[in-house]
């Protein structure tokens, strides 16, 4: 059979279905990305560009030094323990904020009368103001605080919180756990939820205790929400610092001068911004290759269920 | 993708381009000042306004708005405008940064034009009072503020402990900082606290030049270069506050945020303008005095705040008429209501008493005059902030009861030499 | 876990959640009774549970010195603003990225990933200048616009993606056989699906927005602009010094409204996050 010359040739048509889905896609998408490339690759652009100048704001002076910031980086004395106590912060955060979290959380999905009140107030710091938040603590964790007037009643001598470096640390850490743990607890919860309820039931039959139970069923199934609260924890940890200036200013010594602290004092009070945009970037890599390093280890602790 | 991201260029542009169209349009016809300070207070900011609204007698085409930033980021707002691009044509500057602002060259001189202003009469105004704000002869800002550090005496706190008050130590000429801390320390022993450093809290380690003055110590040489903090002088003084704090409990310890004005406290330094913070119901017997003296005798330390003009401004010279006018002698006794003046002709008892109805004529003329006359300010430098913090963290381990006192300051001087020396 | 438990151990459980909440609950409480004592009472030691004098002037105070109506409405109106808009963008992105088959899709969702990664500290300045040339300054568009297609976004849009994800593709087939195009799917079948996951979305979104801190100070400077995390910090004596008494009332009213919408929300909230899966 010829082709006949009068009949039409069935032309695949351009919009494919595939195609139009595409374009559907990048549609979808198009404001979500014009948005970061606007608001976050291309202010980013602009902080690495400034990371290569010596910049002094009140001189109006902006000078191309190539990479003699980022040789600075390297020579600063000050950065090794800046580093560390990035570090000792974060993980004091990230450890003490999951678990607790979680512990809430256990406590919180009881059935017991009355438990909306307890979610409700342990809830409650994350929509209190920051800075009402911090001061108060800052009243408590003084040296003749409330904090201490308390432990005086049991005879012990509490120590100088905020002035003395191990403890201005963790109290800097639980100031900041009380703060936002409520937002991981409600997550944890709501993973709790999810757990479907005739697991537990079948455990029982099989004579699992309660602790085994925990372990067993509930940990896996909520491993992708453990996954991305403490994604967000510790990303959120590496960028706390209105807290840490009204508790200690980085003090005593350096020991709470975590790396935004640092990037602000430099940028924002010691006017160095060409200095402070190359911590900008260094805090970047960090953070950008944490969560790499996460995400790429999700397949070994997270537990599908198919 | 590319003919979205074009229609949604075209609509944001849509959106902005009459925003900035009706403000370059409006700013034609006249001249809006922007004067960025930081006291949110009501008082201030209606005195401001009138003084503004005068302005508008000669300059009808001026208005003046004055934007209150939050005391604690105020340099660090002032420094993010002026880094974006949008730096105020007015600001309040903070003595600990003049030296930053006034050597950067981004204010705008002042001398001539206050000279050539009519009836400013330049030479009212305290040389003393504007050294920290001048740069080769030339006035970079305006200090419309210089209040000289004292002490807030709570006689009745003082009876109570059984120690003797200050008023009958200067009566007996006996008002040194020895018999200071001594009453200070019994007040402390007896279970309040006795002398309170006002917004030192352990940080702000430049309020202690109201005490180390004395001795005649400072952190640096006066031109800058060298840190002194391992000079005897400032040696003793350190020795002397730290056994205040550690062995006579004289001072609050570090961590120990104490208010003076709460009434628990037998005394407390800080700058004269904190007067209108003295509790209005259930008044305690208080009492206003000069620093005490120290080993070199008397002394006295003031604290001061500047107002400068922004020389990249398109109105800088709006913007200096307007300062001028703000600052001339009239319009500087209306800020003496508020702020302790620099000028000469208004530093007498009877201006003084009739802006300060709290204080007596003895303490304005013992505390405010002599103060303001003979007094030296705050220790500054340039780039002041990184400096503060680097003495700041060395200084920490200075406060512990069993600190090796030169050892520390030697390691002071050794963190921070080399900026001095920069 | 769900087993009923005997009275011992509901009694246990309350105890150890009561000792728990002090942390929790006794700065709260600070700040509602501190808000109506006189100034000198505030810092009193030890602290008093309960005001010696009330003092409950210090609310009026707050409308006085500030036009904190005006700051309110600004605060709420943002906030509003940022959800809904937020809502839009992150549910098409969250759902291209979860169910449309498009080229470099992944490698997309990684680059928007990277607004998850950024404090806003290092954008702030470059931020600035980009608004300033824009003559956005002292407007409200910063805090508008950057939330709702920068970086705050992001973390909704991994949520809404997650819970496109997890969605079962059978309805969409349907309705694809139906002759339904992209977008009608989208509004008609997978957006009514995913009520609790925006619900959640909307609550956090809304939490951040209210909370700002940073951009407020630095984009906005006259007060009748002000938002209330900022306007919070302006109440101050002749000298800097906070009015602690009218500044925790300002605080106080700050909080208030968004623990009761919190009260009212919680139970879908929960149920909306449980729903979503959230799965890495």
């Amino acid at each position: 059979m010829t082709i006949a010359a009068g009949t039409p040739r069935r032309k695949r048509p351009f919009w494919t279905i595939e195609r139009r889905d595409a374009a559907a896609g990048y549609l979808f998408i198009a404001p979500q990305l014009i948005g970061i490339v606007t608001f976050v690759l291309f202010p980013l652009g602009l902080v690495f560009y400034y990371s290569l100048h010596e910049w002094n704001v009140l001189a109006n002076t902006f000078n191309f030094v190539g990479a003699a910031n980022y040789q600075m980086l390297l020579a600063d004395k000050a950065l090794p323990q800046v580093l560390l106590s990035s570090a000792i912060f974060s993980a004091g955060l990230v450890i003490l904020n999951m678990s607790l979290a979680l512990l809430l959380a256990v406590l919180l999905d009881q059935k017991l009368k009355g438990i909306t009140v307890f979610r409700t107030l342990f809830f409650s710091p994350v929509v209190v103001s920051l800075v009402a938040w911090t001061i108060v603590w800052s009243f408590l964790l003084q040296n003749n605080g409330g904090i201490n007037g308390l432990l005086q009643l049991i005879g012990v001598e509490g120590p100088n919180w905020l002035r003395t470096p191990a403890t201005a640390m963790i109290s800097v850490v639980v100031v900041q756990v009380f703060k936002n743990v409520g937002l991981n607890m409600i997550l944890f919860l709501a993973a709790l939820q999810g757990v479907p309820k005739e697991l537990y039931e079948a455990a029982r039959v099989d004579g699992a205790g309660r602790f085994k139970q925990f372990r067993r069923i509930t940990l896996p199934l909520i491993s992708p929400t453990i996954l991305l609260t403490s994604i967000i924890t510790i990303v959120g940890s590496l960028q706390v610092f209105a807290q840490i200036a009204v508790l200690t200013q980085g003090g005593p010594g350096m020991t709470t001068t975590v790396l935004v602290y640092y990037l602000y004092q430099q940028a924002f009070q010691f006017h160095f911004f060409g200095y402070g945009s190359t911590l900008s970037i260094l805090l970047f890599v960090i953070v950008a290759l944490l969560t790499f390093v996460q995400w790429q280890m999700r397949k070994r602790i997270v537990f599908y269920e198919n | 993708m590319k003919i979205t991201q074009l229609k949604a260029s075209a609509a944001i542009a849509g959106i902005l381009l009459p925003l900035a169209w009706s403000g370059t349009v409006w700013a034609q016809d006249a001249v809006n000042l922007r004067m960025t300070i930081w006291s949110a207070n009501e008082a201030h900011l209606a005195m401001f306004n009138e003084i503004a609204e005068g302005f508008k007698a000669t300059h009808p085409n001026v208005t003046v708005s004055f934007e209150p930033l939050p005391f604690d980021s105020y340099t660090t707002t002032l420094t993010t405008q002026i880094a974006g691009g949008n730096p105020p044509d007015l600001a309040w500057i903070l003595e600990t940064t003049a030296a930053d602002f006034v050597n950067s060259g981004a204010l705008a001189p002042l001398t001539d034009a206050f000279k050539a202003t009519e009836g400013y009469d330049i030479a009212d105004v305290s040389e003393q009072a504007t050294a920290l704000w001048t740069k080769d002869g030339q006035l970079y800002a305006y200090p419309f503020s210089t209040s000289p550090f004292a002490i807030f005496v709570n006689n009745d706190v003082i009876k109570a402990a059984g120690a003797k008050t200050p008023a009958e130590l200067i009566a007996e000429g006996a008002w040194t900082w020895d018999n200071a801390f001594a009453t200070a320390a019994t007040v402390g022993q007896s279970g309040k606290t006795g002398l309170v450093l006002r917004d030192f809290k352990y940080q702000v380690w430049q309020n202690m030049a109201s005490i180390w003055n004395g001795w005649g110590a400072s952190p640096w040489s006066p031109d800058g270069k060298t840190c002194t903090f391992t000079d005897p002088a400032m040696i003793d003084a350190m020795t002397a506050i730290h056994k205040a704090i550690f062995v006579d409990k004289a001072m609050p310890g570090p961590g120990e945020d104490i208010d003076f004005f709460a009434g628990e406290t037998g005394m407390t330094i800080t700058q004269i303008s904190r007067a209108s913070l003295l509790p209005k119901e259930n008044p305690f017997d208080w009492d206003l005095v000069p620093l005490p003296a120290g080993p070199v005798g008397n002394y006295a330390v003031v604290g001061q705040a500047g107002v400068g003009a922004f020389a990249a401004s398109p109105n800088a010279a709006t913007a200096v008429e307007f300062l001028a006018y703000m600052t001339n002698p009239e319009n500087s006794q209306k800020l003496a209501q508020f702020f302790p003046p620099a000028r000469a002709s208004l530093l007498n008892a009877e201006t003084l008493a009739s802006t300060n109805p709290l204080l007596s004529a003895e303490q304005i003329d013992n505390v405010v005059i002599d103060g303001i006359s003979t007094g030296t300010v705050l220790p500054g430098h340039t780039n002041f902030a990184q400096i503060q913090q680097t003495v700041r963290s060395s200084l920490d381990s200075l406060w512990v009861a069993d600190a090796d006192i030169p050892a520390v300051l030697q390691s002071v001087c050794d963190s921070v030499g080399p900026l001095l020396a920069r | 876990m769900k087993t009923d438990l005997s009275p011992r151990m509901k009694v246990a459980l309350y105890g150890l959640m009561c000792v728990l909440l002090i942390p929790f609950v006794f700065p709260t409480w600070w700040m509602l009774t501190s808000s109506v004592k006189p100034i000198s009472d505030i810092f009193a030691f030890p602290p008093d549970l309960w005001p010696r004098r009330f003092d409950f002037t210090t609310y009026a105070r707050v409308f006085e010195l500030q036009p904190f109506a005006r700051q309110y409405w600004n605060s709420a109106y943002i906030a509003a603003l940022v959800t809904i808009g937020t809502m839009i963008v992150s549910s098409m992105a969250g759902y291209a990225f979860a169910r449309i088959k498009f080229p470099f899709s992944n490698a997309i969702f990684m680059i928007v990933l990277l607004g998850l990664l950024i404090p806003s500290e290092v954008t702030i300045v470059p931020l600035f200048q980009m608004f300033l040339k824009w003559g956005m300054i002292n407007t409200h568009w910063p805090l508008i616009l950057v939330p709702i297609f920068g970086a705050p976004s992001v973390f909704a849009t991994f949520v809404m993606r997650q819970f496109f994800i997890a969605l079962p593709g059978e309805l969409e087939e349907a309705a694809r056989v139906d002759g339904l195009g992209r977008f009608k799917i989208f509004w008609l079948i997978a957006l009514p699906l995913a009520k609790p996951a925006l619900g959640a979305v909307a609550i956090f979104t809304f939490l951040h927005s209210w909370n700002l801190y940073l951009e407020p100070i630095v984009f906005l400077s006259s007060t009748q602009m002000f938002t209330l995390p900022q306007a919070l910090t302006q109440f101050t004596d002749a000298y800097g010094g906070a009015m602690w008494n009218i500044q925790l009332a300002a605080a106080t009213m700050t909080a208030i409204p968004v623990l009761l919408v919190f009260i009212v929300a919680q139970k879908q909230f929960v149920e909306g996050l449980a729903h979503t899966g959230l799965k890495g």
